[in-house]
């Protein structure tokens, strides 16, 4: 019998994820780039926009998410026109002589921040695009650094799925599931149930209550797993009528979407 | 005091204060930390801290029963401690609406708890009021 050495086949590649948690996989490789390079302008991604200033980021942007000017009007700290006069003349101090404290500013600035980054980091379809250029009006309030932000976005993604793991609340059209025996519901997420009523989104909500669209999806996600909300179904087909009005059944099938979205 | 640096700066020259940080408990994002993390890990720490402050400003059995019209969130602070630490929970109240607190980390040996609660509640008014 002869006795062949052989080498041992290399070893598959792994990626150390441990190693580069500001590189793990879905985080834009464009904006540590940018970073690295402390470049100043705008970064355009297919769900927002990023500003930069000197590397970090600034001020972000998103169609998804609730807007620092949002958070500032909805609840009468400041009025739309004042927010608009400060922002066509790019100024900060009129923001503050309109009775926004430093400290409340930075707040909402930091949480509309890191709403919209959310969003704007999301996995996108199409390249980013960056426009060198001058840095955003509020950029000296609140800023992060890339990896920071791309940090807290990818713990934000871990979050949901461990509070439910069906993703369908975060953008559908939303309508109340009325279980036979509610559970009491915190105020905060009683305020995001009064509004769902099969035609607006999480993001529709989140503007009304002038809050970070972020929490809104937390909130409905908890209002899914309670059995309180679910995503507004697809237009019938040809099926045997529903039996939705079942708690039963209902929750059967609640129980069934989870195990499949896991 | 202008913004969440300077707050949390303040809050560490409170005698016996081992850490401290601007935590929001929706997201558990801390907004800012200072000194020493609790456990090792500011990120962790600030998750799990946020973790207790959602329980207990969502229960109701923790809110007033002075029959005024309930504050958001009803409770004002959360107190643990430890054989050798205090944790305090201050919860800041804001213009627009937000969920973030004030957590402080203090060692048993040298704080002093019942001033550290008083000053925490001034600096998270001073925080919004400026």
């Amino acid at each position: 019998m002869t006795v062949v050495a052989s080498t041992p086949p290399p070893r598959l590649p792994v990626r150390d994820r441990a190693a580069s948690p500001t590189r793990a996989p879905g985080v834009s490789p464009m904006l540590t780039r940018l970073a690295e390079e402390r470049a100043t302008g705008v970064l355009e991604r297919e769900h927002g926009t990023l500003h930069l200033a000197e590397g970090r980021v600034v001020h972000a942007e998103s169609p998804l998410a609730t807007s620092l000017a949002t958070l500032l009007t909805r609840h009468g700290g400041l009025d739309g026109a004042a927010w608009r006069e400060a922002e066509d003349r790019a100024d900060e101090g009129r923001l503050l002589r309109h009775g926004v404290t430093p400290g409340v500013l930075e707040l909402a600035q930091a949480s509309a921040l890191y709403d919209a980054a959310y969003f704007a980091l999301a996995p996108s379809s199409t390249p980013g695009r960056f426009r060198y250029g001058g840095a955003h009006w509020l950029a000296g309030v609140h800023p992060v650094p890339v990896g920071a932000l791309e940090q807290e976005t990818l713990r934000r993604r871990a979050l949901l799925p461990r509070i439910w793991p069906d993703p369908a609340t975060d953008g559908a059209p939303l309508v109340r599931a009325d279980p036979v025996a509610a559970p009491a519901v915190p105020s905060r997420q009683a305020a995001v149930l009064a509004r769902v009523d099969g035609v607006r989104r999480a993001v529709d909500i989140a503007r009304e209550l002038g809050r970070p669209a972020f929490h809104t999806l937390v909130h409905l996600r908890r209002l899914a797993a309670a059995g309180l909300v679910s995503p507004r179904p697809a237009p019938a087909r040809d099926r045997p009528p529903d039996t939705g009005t079942d708690p039963y059944v209902a929750l059967l099938k609640r129980v069934r979407d989870a195990l499949e979205a896991l | 005091m202008p913004g969440i640096d300077e707050c949390l700066l303040e809050t560490m020259r409170l005698p016996g204060a081992r850490g401290a940080a601007l935590v929001d408990w929706t997201s558990g994002l801390a907004l800012g930390t200072v000194g020493e993390p609790p456990g090792g890990d500011h990120e962790t720490a600030a998750a799990e801290a946020a973790e207790l402050a959602r329980l207990a400003a969502e229960q109701r059995a923790f809110g007033p029963e002075d029959g005024a019209e309930p504050a958001d969130p009803p409770v004002e602070d959360v107190i643990l401690s430890n054989r050798d630490s205090y944790h305090v929970l201050r919860f800041v109240p804001t213009s627009f609406d937000s969920s973030v607190f004030l957590y402080l980390w203090l060692a048993r040996s040298d704080g002093n708890l019942a001033l550290a609660r008083i000053r925490l509640g001034e600096m998270a008014e001073r925080l919004v009021l400026g």
